[in-house]
Order: C-alpha cells, then sequence, then structure tokens
C-alpha cells in the first residue's frame, strides 16, 4: 500500500533535487531568481518525446541529447537575454518578469512544435502525452528508481569535486562570491557565469527526459513544476548546491509519502492538493528558517 | 426590441468589435491600476495577481449564484453545484423580469469579492513585508499555481475542474443583439472610470509620493516616520479588493466559471505586460498600455476568426510569442514604457512658480 509511495517519493525527491541544484545555480550567478526554468524541464520532456516517436530512442539513452539541448538553450537565454538586459541596468523585477515572458515565449514554442508534429507527422498526442514507454526493471522495481538517485548522487559528488579539487571550480565559487575580485584576478566571470547556465538547464531537460519514464507531461508541464523546484531551492537556502539536493529529496518525499499517508487515512481526495504540501514547505521555510538548511550548517 | 446596429467593414463587424474591446479594456484597465498601485508605485512585485481576482470571482459567483436560487425559490434538490445547470435557464428567466434584484445580486457579489480580494491581499502582505523581492516573487506565483489547482479540486466553490454556469445577472437587458453587453459595458466603464480616479488620486497626493518613497528607499522614509509595513499592508489590501471585483464582474460577464480561465499568463503575466509597456508608476501610461494591449489583442482574435478553423497551428501560441516578445522589446529599448513615470511636484506648478519669483534676495 505504502511501497508505491515510497518509490515515488524517491524518484521524485532525486528529479527535485536536480532541478532545484539547476535552479540555485542560476540564482547564485545572477541573483534573478529563474521563473522560467520550468520550460527547461519541458525541453526535455519534449526530447524525449521527439527522438522516442522519431528514432525508438528510450529516454535513457535520450537524456545526454536533452541535456545538450537544454544547456544550449539555457545559455542562449542568459546571454542573448538576461545578460544584457542587467547590463543595461534593468531592475531586479524588470529581470524576474524578464523571465516570466521567457517563460510563456517558451510555453508558445511548444505549442507551435506540438502542433507541427501533428500537423506534418499525424502525432495525435503531440500536445499532452502519458508515459512513453515502459522502463526495464531490475529486482521488480523500474529502474528509475535506481538511475535517479544515483544520478543525483553522481552529480552533486561530481559538483563537490569540481569545486572545491579543480582550479575552475576554485574560479567559479571566487565568481560566485567577489564578482568584481575574480574579474582582477583574472577570471573571466562571464564565461563562468555562462556555463553555470549550461549545467543548470542541462539538468532540467535530463530530468525532464527520465520524468517522461514515469508520467506523461505537456506544454506546460515543467511550468507546473516550478512550485516544487521553487519550494526545493528554498529549502536549500538558495544559495547552496548541496542545500538544494537535500531540499529536493525532501520535497518529493514530503509530496508522495504524505499524499499516500493522507489518501490511505483521509481518503482519494488529497490527491487533489498534492501540490499543497511543497507550497506549505516553502511557506514554513520562509517563515522559520529565511536562509534554509544551508544556514543550519554554517 | 432594441438592436445595437452593426457596422460592416471588410467583413469586421466595428460596433461589436468596439463592445467587446470595451468589455475587454475595462477590465484590464482596472486590474493593471492595481497593479500599478502595487508594483509602479509602492515597488510590491505582485507575480500572483490572478490568485486575489480568482478569489473574489469563486466566492462571489458561488454566493450571488445561491442567493439567486434561494430568493427565486427554484428548487436545486439542496445541491447547488449538481443542478444548477438543469435549471439555469429558468433562474435565468426569472432574473430577466426582475432588473432591480439582479443589479442588487451584482453588487452584492463585487462587493464580496473586494471583502474576499482585500482578505487574500491581508494574508499575502504578512510575507510581502517581511521577504525581499526575489523570494516574495517566487512565493506569490507558487501560491497562485497552487490556488488555480484548489479551485479545480475543491467542489462546492466552483464545481471543481468543470466549472459552474454562473446565473446571468444582465438577462434584464433584453435579448437584442449585442444590447446584454453594451450594458455590460455600462457597468465595467463606471467601474473602471471609479478605479482610475482613486489611483490617481492617491498618486497625486501625498500619500502617493509617500509610496514612492517607501518603493525607493524604505529606510529613509521610516526614518521620516513613515509607517512602511502599514502603508505597504494597506496597498496589498486595497489592490487585492479591486482585483476581486474584477475578477467578481468578469465572472457576471461571462455567466460562467471554471478554474481554467485563472492561470498565470491572462491575469498576471499580460497585466505585467500592460503596466510595463504603458509606464510603471503612471496611471495615464498604464490606461495608455491597457489600451495597446487590448488592441493587439483583440486585432489578433479578429485574424483568428477570419483565418480558416482547421490551421495546423493554434494562434494562442503565436499570442503568447508575440507578447512575450513585445515585453523583451520594450524592457530592452524603453525601459521606462511608453509613458515613463513623471517625478510628481509637491505643490501646484502655479504656486511653485509664483513662491520662486517672490524669493527674496
Amino acid at each position: 500500500m505504502v511501497w508505491p509511495y515510497l518509490t515515488s517519493s524517491i524518484i521524485f525527491g532525486s528529479l527535485f533535487g536536480l532541478m532545484a541544484i539547476g535552479l540555485t545555480l542560476t540564482y547564485i550567478t545572477t541573483k534573478v531568481p529563474n521563473f522560467a526554468y520550468g520550460s527547461f524541464v519541458t525541453i526535455g520532456l519534449y526530447t524525449s518525446y521527439s527522438m522516442n516517436r522519431f528514432a525508438d530512442f528510450s529516454p535513457y539513452m535520450t537524456a545526454p541529447i536533452a541535456f545538450a539541448i537544454g544547456g544550449a538553450s539555457s545559455i542562449l537565454m542568459y546571454v542573448g537575454i538576461l545578460r544584457p538586459l542587467a547590463r543595461r541596468g534593468s531592475s531586479l523585477v524588470s529581470l524576474m518578469i524578464t523571465t516570466l515572458a521567457i517563460d510563456i515565449g517558451f510555453i508558445g514554442i511548444f505549442g507551435i512544435y506540438a502542433n507541427y508534429l501533428r500537423y506534418s507527422y499525424n502525432m495525435t498526442d503531440s500536445l499532452s502525452f502519458y508515459q512513453l514507454v515502459a522502463d526495464f526493471h531490475l529486482l521488480g522495481e523500474q529502474g528509475l528508481l535506481y538511475v535517479a538517485p544515483a544520478s543525483l548522487g553522481l552529480i552533486t559528488l561530481g559538483l563537490f569535486l569540481l569545486l572545491s579539487l579543480t582550479k575552475f571550480g576554485v574560479a567559479m565559487r571566487a565568481s560566485v562570491e567577489n564578482p568584481s575580485l575574480a574579474r582582477i584576478l583574472g577570471i573571466n566571470v562571464e564565461k563562468v557565469y555562462a556555463f553555470a547556465w549550461f549545467l543548470a538547464g542541462g539538468f532540467a531537460a535530463m530530468s525532464g527526459a527520465y520524468y517522461t519514464l514515469y508520467s506523461g507531461g505537456g506544454v506546460a508541464t515543467g511550468s507546473g513544476l516550478i512550485v516544487e523546484i521553487f519550494a526545493a531551492s528554498i529549502l536549500g537556502g538558495l544559495s547552496s548546491i548541496y542545500g538544494a539536493t537535500i531540499g529536493g529529496v525532501i520535497i518529493g518525499i514530503g509530496e508522495n509519502l504524505l499524499t499516500g499517508g493522507g489518501i490511505a487515512l483521509l481518503g482519494s481526495w488529497v490527491l487533489d492538493y498534492q501540490k499543497g504540501i511543497p507550497l506549505l514547505i516553502m511557506i514554513i521555510t520562509l517563515l522559520f528558517l529565511p536562509r534554509g538548511l544551508a544556514s543550519l550548517f554554517e | 426590441m432594441i438592436v445595437v446596429p452593426s457596422i460592416i467593414i471588410f467583413g469586421i463587424n466595428i460596433v461589436k468589435f468596439a463592445v467587446d474591446l470595451g468589455n475587454a479594456y475595462m477590465l484590464f484597465l482596472a486590474v493593471s491600476l492595481s497593479l500599478n498601485l502595487e508594483a509602479g508605485y509602492t515597488g510590491i512585485p505582485n507575480f500572483g495577481k490572478v490568485m486575489f481576482m480568482a478569489g473574489g470571482a469563486a466566492i462571489s459567483a458561488a454566493v450571488s449564484g445561491l442567493l439567486a436560487v434561494v430568493i427565486l425559490g427554484v428548487n436545486v434538490h439542496g445541491n447547488y453545484n449538481a443542478y444548477i445547470v438543469t435549471v439555469i435557464n429558468q433562474v435565468n428567466a426569472s432574473l430577466a423580469k426582475n432588473p432591480l434584484l439582479s443589479v442588487e445580486l451584482v453588487l452584492l457579489g463585487t462587493i464580496l469579492a473586494a471583502a474576499i480580494g482585500g482578505f487574500l491581499g491581508f494574508l499575502a502582505s504578512y510575507p510581502a513585508i517581511r521577504l525581499r523581492e526575489d523570494y516574495l516573487g517566487m512565493l506569490l506565483l507558487a501560491s497562485a499555481q497552487f490556488f488555480q489547482i484548489f479551485l479545480g479540486a475543491y467542489y462546492p466553490l466552483i464545481g471543481g475542474t468543470q466549472g459552474i454556469s454562473v446565473p446571468d445577472f444582465f438577462s434584464w437587458a433584453g435579448n437584442g443583439i449585442g444590447v446584454r453587453d453594451v450594458t455590460i459595458l455600462g457597468f465595467l466603464t463606471v467601474f473602471a472610470i471609479f478605479v482610475y480616479l482613486y489611483s490617481e488620486r492617491v498618486a497625486r497626493s501625498p500619500i502617493g509620493r509617500t509610496l514612492r518613497a517607501v518603493r525607493d528607499n524604505e529606510i529613509a522614509t521610516r526614518a521620516l516616520g513613515k509607517n512602511d509595513v502599514a502603508i505597504r499592508r494597506n496597498v496589498i489590501i486595497i489592490a487585492s479588493a479591486i482585483s476581486g471585483m474584477a475578477g467578481a464582474l468578469l465572472t457576471f460577464q461571462v455567466a460562467s466559471i471554471g478554474p481554467g480561465t485563472w492561470d498565470r499568463i491572462t491575469w498576471t503575466f499580460y497585466i505585467w505586460v500592460m503596466v510595463i509597456i504603458g509606464g510603471s508608476g503612471n496611471n495615464f501610461g498604464v490606461a495608455t498600455g491597457a489600451l495597446w494591449f487590448s488592441f493587439l489583442s483583440s486585432g489578433i482574435t479578429q485574424v483568428q476568426n477570419a483565418l480558416p478553423s482547421d490551421l495546423p497551428i493554434d494562434v494562442n501560441w503565436i499570442r503568447y510569442l508575440i507578447f512575450a516578445a513585445l515585453l523583451l522589446w520594450i524592457l530592452a529599448f524603453r525601459p521606462g514604457g511608453i509613458l515613463p513615470e513623471k517625478s510628481s511636484p509637491t505643490l501646484a506648478r502655479r504656486t511653485l512658480s509664483r513662491a520662486l519669483e517672490e524669493k527674496p534676495g
């Protein structure tokens, strides 16, 4: 009875962790909350959908391709739109509304692409599709139960090694902590930020590709996940990558296990209010621990 | 029978176009002015605007509808949401014969929506006073997202995801072509003009200058003895009450309500587009921005109607792209909007120049 909720907790916890790491990377570099971030997840969904329908790829094979496309779009958004606007002296609120505009623009592009697929290739489910393919099974459980946490763990470990052991990682940290001092030391801060944005878009799109193994999606699926992603990132402290990992896992587990428990105890209506749980966690964090879990370890 | 005349040019009924445009514009005007009060003058980035409208709309639709059924004595077997569809024609026919009751229920619903909007604004003011702009933006956006889901999930309020019919409180206007729309236009115009005059009065008064001071330098304002916390709270409550009323009027206009209307695109993003295009912090500018937006939006709808219906691409996606691109273009090349904010003189210009002339020595 509880087991399916436990597995979905682990899967979604890992995916939200990946997404929250990405959002945190965009936030610590530009200091703007990225309302368009959910759409990078949708990029992953549609890359996975297209690769599956055209080339019969499994979402696992698509994940690296999705990573590249999501990362490239993310760099384009940063270098092409946000950075020029920030240089023109746009206020924080203007940059926030810019990211919201980009999100709406993305939804438009996905919609046009989905319409194109339906019209030209007769894919009738292109606007809203179900789980793409059956996942492989290992020891009676779906593969994503192993792959998603492993990806989150490896990426967190990889970022830890990158940031603490390599010269580029130290330069990244310096660019985030004190951009002007980093520039004096000859670090190309812009390049470092663009790389952070590439990783951010990549993580989102990769989780989007994985997502198609568990559930379906549509043009606004990613935008709808923004509640969970923000909640995870804020819970982690919004400026800590490791905080985001933990935040994502807690949000995933909290949302799925509490919903499962609620359904068992109170009835199936609890399912409709599932998204209230991350929102509640976000509100509680902001009220009682405004600097997130990261502030507990300082 | 009264019929609104139609003038057809290039296959478009100009009169109908103007009335529809007016109806859309008046609502957009009221809501964008309320956002201007929050974001433009006071610097509270409300990224959850739609929530305050939807709250007012849902409660007023439910209460006014129920009251109409009770007062008219229509039998809904004790289950309004389930039976309203079957008796809606009977209710509308009774309301058509009873203009006074209809208007009373519209007014009552609108006042109730103001109260609900104001209450939601009061709740939102708690984080709005304490959080930084970025955290507040995220919280309000996420809350509005959940509120839309809540409207779909909580069946007793507006009948869940399917939505519900709302009795037509304007059926007394007569069933001539376009008469109902013109009547509603009258109501909406009065409402929007009231909101405009109120916003202008606030903006030009000492309170307006205090709002800008809170926006530009909170600490200096506090040092000068102004209660910035109370000011922010009151602005959110008032702006949200206006949004709630607009939501109720929209619901009475379309005579139905469902959660699908209340996404973040139309009533949050587009409202921001109007404020930024027009000129944030300038009421006349925002009114101009809302007019440009309404024109463009209605124009796109006209093009959409003229095109064959089996088009491969849904025009709404193009609409999203156009408005997103327009906003980015304005932010890049004209960040102050069409009519940027002007400094507000503390005295009337004549008094000021006289005072300068009479300056001794």
